[in-house]
């Protein structure tokens, strides 16, 4: 038992695309960054004078010097760990040979180093904590496997010491967020699109559909289609701007050619995703390439002072998430059909065969509360749209009723938000795993504290 | 001890002051009875039979429901070949298989379920503990 009264809990969800992190009670998470970060091989480090301790030195010295640079010599025999650079800043700034690396694949932790410097990141430098002091309910994913919420809780309580913990389920949280115990939540994340199906608080794990198009496919999308049309993205670090007459602007190359591609890609994505965020609308209906030859087409200004004009993308980026098969239009992008074998399916689909997997009871309730969460869901137009094709597609007794807020905030962090909503609840404060029943009964036991 | 106190003493303990679970049970994975509490529900043979088959894969159950007593519950996350629960509006059921026993909780609302989940799952541990 551990009671929250005077501490506030941290809620962390660490997704796909980002981490947010704040106090649970509060309307946002305080700290938003990328899941992703800067990796260096010790090879290109350049010498530093405090050597972090993981690097491995460890006073067998320096004698030898490098004859160029007259800068003391690593020795190479010492175990090659990558430095991290994590967080907005740290990945901001462009150096040489540094790769960015995801911690996350297929919407499950995959490099558990990558986390920990993530959550290091978060707690300390962002929210400033000591996690000693506060119990952290954590989101993850509604399809996570017993291994990796063990992993969890033994890296939670061994390395961040923390009092006490909660796992709880994307889906579930998101539920909560909206007020409702019982909902079909369609959560289009950065990674991947899940729909689940949450009953009475718990999701239905034999109902989860997923496809791997999420926001940051639909980005790449947006990114391949521009530079189909001829259209370059210049990464920022790429080029300089001066101001050489009022109004005049004269845009120098600036070369960097050390620069990895994962970088350059990073870079590129950030400004294809704001292209994306910023013109994108979900059609009324199918999209069409005829239909949409003609329309008016919308500028948007690139970093680089080039004004581009985006017209029928607009509208065929939005819908690969209700037609996936579109994807082959798009040149550059014909390869990604059948990687995970069966076709992809629409938003409209899953969720179509996500409640025909549960019971038939509660299909009515679920068809009625339809909750739309996640970044990608925040583009104009989603709710309408995916509500217009389920009452087509739905069978007819069904009342097809789609929920979205209608602040595109409260959408991107709808699990954060359910996060906080729930660790501040005086009922809840019973259910933590606390570190003494971890000490005692091992990281199984948060199968059954946390289900 | 007896399989009734097993039932009385430890399942049916009080959570706290007023509370604690509203059925418990320990059945054999043949069907027999070994003990239950006073408002335990009469389970049909083949539901028994059906959560044993259940415990390897519960897809069947989570396809068609899990019935216990002519009331259907809602299968959620379990743990594979030990453990299965199910929801039911206000209340809900835990299952933990031991050797050749299944003991079975069921709770209802302020009750939660990781508290029914640590009893039940407590119990079944100490009787697999002793080979039984």
């Amino acid at each position: 038992m551990y009671g929250g009264d005077e501490v506030s809990a941290i809620v962390l969800d660490l997704g796909s695309h980002s981490c947010k992190a704040g106090y649970a009670g509060e309307d946002a998470p305080k700290a938003v960054l990328p899941s992703l970060v800067g990796t260096m091989d010790p090879m290109y480090l350049p010498q530093e004078p405090e050597q972090p301790a993981k690097m491995g030195v460890d006073g067998d010295n320096n004698n030898a010097v490098d004859p160029k640079t007259g800068k003391p010599v690593e020795a190479a025999a010492k175990k090659s760990t990558r430095k991290l650079y994590t967080g907005v800043q740290a990945m901001g700034y462009r150096r040489d040979h540094m790769e960015v690396v995801p911690a996350l694949k297929d919407g499950l932790i995959n490099d558990w180093e990558v986390v920990e410097s993530i959550w290091d990141h978060t707690l300390r430098e962002r929210l400033m904590i000591d996690p000693k002091e506060h119990p952290m309910l954590l989101a993850e994913p509604s399809f996570n496997t017993p291994q990796h919420r063990e992993k969890i809780v033994e890296l939670m309580f061994e390395k961040y010491q923390i009092p006490a913990l909660f796992l709880a389920k994307n889906a579930v949280l998101t539920s909560f967020a909206s007020g409702r115990a019982t909902s079909l939540v369609v959560d289009c994340g950065g990674g991947s699109t899940t729909v689940a199906a949450v009953h009475d608080g718990y999701v239905l794990q034999k109902a989860i559909v997923r496809s791997p198009i999420g926001g940051e496919f639909l980005t790449d999308c947006m990114l391949k289609a521009l530079e189909g049309r001829g259209i370059a993205i210049r990464p920022r670090y790429s080029f300089k701007r001066k101001e050489v007459r009022p109004g005049e602007f004269e845009l120098t190359n600036v070369d960097f050619p050390n620069t990895t591609e994962s970088y350059r890609r990073y870079i590129q994505r950030a400004i294809a995703a704001d292209v994306k965020e910023s013109v994108c609308r979900v059609p009324d209906g199918l999209f069409e390439e005829s239909s949409y030859a003609n329309i008016p087409t919308t500028p948007y200004e690139l970093p680089d002072g080039q004004t581009i004009e985006v017209g029928a993308d607009r509208f065929k980026i939005p819908d690969l998430m209700f037609n996936p098969a579109l994807v082959q239009t798009i040149p550059g992008m014909e390869k990604f059909t059948t990687e995970a074998g069966a076709s992809v399916k629409g938003l409209p689909q899953m969720v179509i065969e996500s409640i025909n997997k549960c019971d038939v009871d509660i299909r009515r309730e679920l068809f009625s509360s339809i909750l739309l969460a996640g970044g990608t869901a925040a583009m104009q137009q989603m709710k309408e749209r995916l509500e217009k094709d389920l009452i087509e597609e739905a069978p007819q007794a069904a009342r097809v009723k789609v929920l979205a807020s209608g602040n595109a905030i409260e959408r991107r962090f709808s699990v954060w938000i359910g996060g906080s909503i729930l660790a501040s609840l005086g009922s809840f404060q019973q259910m933590w795993l606390s570190k003494s029943e971890f000490e005692e009964h091992g990281a199984s036991y948060v199968h059954r504290k946390c289900p | 001890m007896s399989w009734q106190s097993y039932v009385d003493d430890h399942l049916m303990l009080e959570i706290e002051p007023g509370r604690r679970l509203v059925g418990a049970a320990i059945i054999g994975q043949d069907g027999n009875v070994w003990a239950q509490s006073a408002e335990f529900p009469e389970l049909k043979d083949n539901e028994i039979d059906n959560v044993v088959k259940g415990m390897v894969d519960n897809g069947q159950l989570a396809q068609a429901g899990l019935y216990l007593g002519g009331l259907k519950y809602m299968v959620i996350q379990g743990e594979a070949g030990q453990v299965i629960r199910g929801k039911r509006q206000q209340t809900g059921v835990t299952i933990k298989r031991t050797n050749s026993a299944l003991v079975i909780g069921i709770y209802k609302e302020p009750t939660k379920g990781p508290e029914c989940n640590v009893i039940v799952e407590r119990m079944g541990d100490y009787l697999i503990e002793q080979g039984i």
